[in-house]
């Protein structure tokens, strides 16, 4: 064996585990080197892992899980680390199986469109794959350039434009699965659909990694739109926005993408790298995108402009170009990271309302913001009530990452009060589990980890995710009998 | 076993009006020694909660048109009909969600939304007698399919009814939700194996603009040639909402065409539609035939088309049995699936009425003949769907011939993991007994 290879540990996991992912170069286990993994994109809690594993296939995958499994040890998946919630978290000091190395695109079938990926593949890969030929992957995270396939089946992720395409459970096709006990599974063979029994795709899709780890994925292929057009509209108040957006739903219209932002939002994205001299004076400002067959879309920007006048609209147009159309886009896009430029931090919050209580959430959140002294900025995937408050605070000052957190779960409250939900794209994590009690009863919480016992029996797959703990007397049992094993 | 000490016990959770105790009996069994009519959610809890603690066993109807779907209990202790549970809970026309009780018919509702300039985009058979819970718990869809999904990718919310008689809310009123497991899907195509539905929130689509139906037809009947306009049509620009091949003899009763014949449905803004039917007459082969209906003359084609296959709810069986299938494949291998249950015509002296979605990969083949003869053809099917990699579920079939016939097929590797499901949720096996996949 090469010096390289070798793995200068002397604890017998990590010996085990090297071996069989084959060697030093497939493993972290120093101090040093797991400092990288103790948290993803939610960066409150951190908590370091045993160690990281990066296998190359799904014998290595399901090696890796029974050597876990029968030594109990916690373990979890994890792609790239983009997750907002804190689903990749080692809260109890997993071994974090990485997935990067398995990014292979395996096949292409356009004429079925499908194709199949390793869960370490990127999302906007596999569009630029086939985009020569016209076709492309539909669920768009922000994040799309860095995140993982993989990473999007675990968190169900959504993007701008699943308004009319639907989120990631809409385009699965298939997955092979290893359960938490080492076996493979594969579900949705060839993404036939519509398999017989329960539908496990659609259980697992979402599951933020506490059912199974994913190594295969059938995925649906769009063909391109023949035509897209864009139309922004500036408003003076909320309420004639968030009218206009009813109104264009029930004119018939599906728009691609309907996006509004507030007025703090608005400061942000123009004090921000990709400034498009939005008027600082307004309450909103409505980005609508129609796309589909070319001779029908001038037919639908003209019933929406219409529609906008009709609702005071101080401004609206259509893009003049496709370089104004893009610029458009980079601007709302790059929403959240431009609060950087009018705040020291912010956090991002998920929170989904049914669209025709928006005017009513914003004066809330509006209320939420003046009793806690914290700016809070809307960034709102207004078509599909997905709203996303950001709060915007300094944690260089004491106490106020705590008050900005109690504001964020405020505002979810806010959300589940008017028939919402938590978390719209986001999950849950770490992050929400307690919200999960403003939406669901003990009962139906305990209807979902009946599932999950199922599946991961030990819960020895990323534990303590996703639901309140202690959820009920059963799961305080449980976990003081863990705790007893160890 | 229902006992007088039942009886009067369920009289204390309904009155008398909502108990029938004369034999249902039906040809397609999944009936009950007796029928109950609950009227409140509260009411489905007390009966589902009184039979899991008496070991007494359920079967659950809608509207009955999937008597013949799945099911070896010709009877169990209690039919539980959700006839009278019907009705609109909340119809939200701004946010376009519609929260409705099981029991409520598909048609009323597409009725009632019409007003509204919305609909339910599902489009399942016998849309007048099925209920949209009978619909999502068979996990239904149609050639619409392509354009608008199933009820997997429609429901966004439920009410369910647990055997113990706890509700459990999963999803909620909104499109977008990722709080917890996406336990809806678990449920939708679960034949009512897990719990009652009571409640269902669904996502709408508007009505569209224009519509239109583009029927091409392949006098010479080369599937080759019809696979090739198939590939083309899916790889230009064009959005057809549909991409149905239709066999011989169901384009002959559909649209009097006695060949193969490809129904695509155009439905967009009025430009868009004539610019696809356009497009479609120009790049179709030049021994193809196109029919183009209006939107009227479309809407007797689709009302005949979704009335075409078997409806359980008959009482009595025809003279000719009937069975029909429901075969999934890779999507393009729907051709390849109508092209070879076409053979069995000849060979069992069946009539066959198939139709398949090249852009989806879902196909219904029903066949028509002497008892045995149906039940050949029917194994066939199986076999033709099997060699392409696909399965085949039997979607209607008399009792009798289910008894002889295994109507879901093999079990998945992953049986144990959809066993486990079913022994959490509904341990006493109360709710549907052998109505699923391997006895489930």
């Amino acid at each position: 064996m090469k010096a390289k290879d070798r793995v200068k540990s002397q604890d017998k996991h990590i010996l085990n585990l090297a071996h069989i992912v084959g060697g030093a170069r497939s493993i972290l286990y120093l101090k040093e080197d797991l400092v990288a993994y103790d948290c993803d994109g939610f960066t409150i809690h951190k908590h370091l892992p045993k160690a990281v594993v990066f296998p190359k296939n799904t014998q290595e995958v399901a090696e890796i899980v029974k050597y876990c499994s029968k030594n109990e040890l916690p373990f979890l998946a994890r792609g790239a680390g983009t997750g907002l919630s804190g689903g990749a978290i080692p809260l109890n000091g997993e071994i974090i199986i990485s997935m990067v190395r398995m990014k292979k695109l395996i096949s292409v079938d356009l004429e079925n469109r499908r194709a199949v990926v390793e869960p370490g593949f990127v999302n906007l890969k596999l569009t630029n794959s086939i985009s020569d030929k016209g076709y492309y992957y539909a669920p768009d995270p922000s994040s799309q350039y860095c995140c993982t396939i993989g990473g999007n089946v675990a968190e169900n992720a959504g993007g701008a434009h699943c308004l009319k395409y639907g989120v990631t459970t809409n385009h699965i096709l298939g997955l092979e699965v290893v359960m938490p006990n080492g076996e493979i599974v594969e579900i949705g063979k060839d993404g036939i659909p519509d398999a017989p029994g329960y539908d496990l795709l659609g259980l697992i899709t979402g599951s933020e990694g506490t059912l199974g780890i994913v190594t295969k994925i059938t995925v649906r292929v769009l063909k391109n739109p023949e035509g897209k057009q864009t139309v922004l509209a500036y408003f003076d108040r909320v309420e004639d926005g968030s009218q206009a957006v009813s109104d264009i739903i029930s004119a018939g219209i599906v728009p691609a993408a309907l996006e509004m932002m507030d007025k703090t939002a608005i400061e942000g994205v123009e004090a921000a790298a990709f400034p498009v001299g939005h008027p600082k004076d307004i309450e909103a400002v409505l980005l609508i995108e129609v796309d589909g067959i070319a001779a029908g879309i001038q037919e639908q920007i003209d019933q929406i402009l219409e529609v906008c006048r009709k609702r005071n609209v101080r401004e609206v147009r259509a893009a003049g170009s496709e370089e104004e159309r893009a610029r458009w886009w980079a601007n709302r896009k790059t929403g959240f990271g431009a609060m950087g430029a009018i705040s020291p931090d912010y956090l991002v919050q998920d929170g989904v309302i049914p669209r025709s209580r928006l005017p009513e959430v914003l004066s809330r959140i509006n209320q939420i913001s003046s009793e806690s002294g914290l700016r809070i900025a809307n960034i709102f995937h207004a078509g599909d009530g997905n709203l996303h408050p950001l709060v915007l605070f300094d944690a260089r000052i004491p106490g106020e990452s705590e008050k900005a957190l109690e504001a964020g779960s405020q505002c979810l409250k806010v959300c589940a009060d008017v028939g919402g939900t938590i978390t719209g794209e986001h999950g849950v994590g770490i992050e929400k589990r307690e919200e999960m009690r403003f939406v669901f009863t003990e009962e139906e919480i305990a209807a979902q980890t009946d599932v999950r016992e199922v599946f991961n029996p030990h819960n020895l797959l990323n534990a303590g995710k996703l639901f309140p703990s202690p959820g009920r007397c059963a799961e305080v049992k449980k976990e003081m009998k863990a705790q007893a094993i160890s | 076993m229902i006992t007088a000490e039942s009886l009067s016990a369920l009289k204390t959770y309904l009155r008398e009006d909502q108990i029938v105790q004369s034999k249902d009996s039906s040809p397609f069994g999944n009936s009950g020694n007796m029928a109950v009519f609950p009227e409140t959610e509260e009411e489905i809890a007390a009966v589902l909660k009184y039979a899991n603690s008496n070991d007494l066993t359920i079967n659950i109807m809608g509207g009955g048109t999937k008597r013949g779907f799945g099911g070896l209990t010709e009877k169990a202790d209690i039919l539980l009909s959700l006839d009278k549970y019907t009705g609109i809970v909340e119809h939200t026309p701004g946010d376009m969600t519609l929260t409705v009780k099981a029991g409520s018919r598909f048609k009323d509702l597409q009725d009632y939304l019409a007003q509204h300039n919305q609909k339910i985009s599902l489009d399942p058979y016998w849309p007048e007698n099925a209920t949209i819970g009978g619909i999502i718990a068979a996990n239904e869809s149609g050639p619409k399919r392509l354009g608008y999904g199933s009820a997997r990718d429609a429901v966004i919310g439920l009410r369910t009814v647990y055997p113990d008689g706890k509700v459990i809310r999963s999803g909620g009123r909104v499109v977008k939700n990722v709080a917890g497991y996406d336990m809806n899907k678990l449920f939708i195509g679960a034949m009512g194996t897990l719990g009652v539905i009571s409640e269902i929130t669904l996502k709408l689509r508007p009505v569209p603009k224009c519509e239109s139906l583009v029927l091409v037809s392949f006098p010479k009947g080369n599937l080759e040639k019809i696979k090739a306009f198939g590939v083309k049509v899916l790889d230009s620009m064009i959005e057809p909402v549909s991409l149905e091949l239709l066999n011989p003899a169901l384009s002959d009763k559909l649209a009097g065409i006695n060949t193969y014949t490809i129904a695509m449905s155009l439905e967009d803004v009025e430009s868009s539609v004539r610019y696809q039917e356009e497009f479609v007459r120009n790049m179709m082969p030049g021994d193809a035939e196109l029919l183009i209906y209006p939107k009227d003359k479309a809407d007797l084609f689709w009302d005949r088309f979704y009335t075409h296959t078997p409806n359980g709810l008959d009482r009595e069986l025809p003279i000719q049995t009937e069975g029909s299938i429901k075969i999934g494949t890779i999507n393009l291998e729907a051709v390849s699936v109508l092209k070879d249950t076409e053979l069995l015509q000849d060979r069992f002296n069946v009539k066959i009425e198939s139709h398949g979605g090249l852009g989806h990969g879902l196909s219904q083949v029903t066949i028509r003949g002497a008892e045995s003869d149906v039940a050949n053809a029917t194994a066939h099917v199986r076999d033709i769907a099997e060699k392409t990699g696909g399965y085949a579920v039997v979607t209607h079939l008399p009792f009798e011939l289910r008894k002889k016939f295994d109507v879901w097929g093999n079990k998945p590797s992953y049986f144990f993991l959809l066993q486990g499901i079913k022994a959490k949720v509904d341990p006493n096996k109360t709710l549907s007994p052998n109505r699923f996949i391997g006895g489930i």
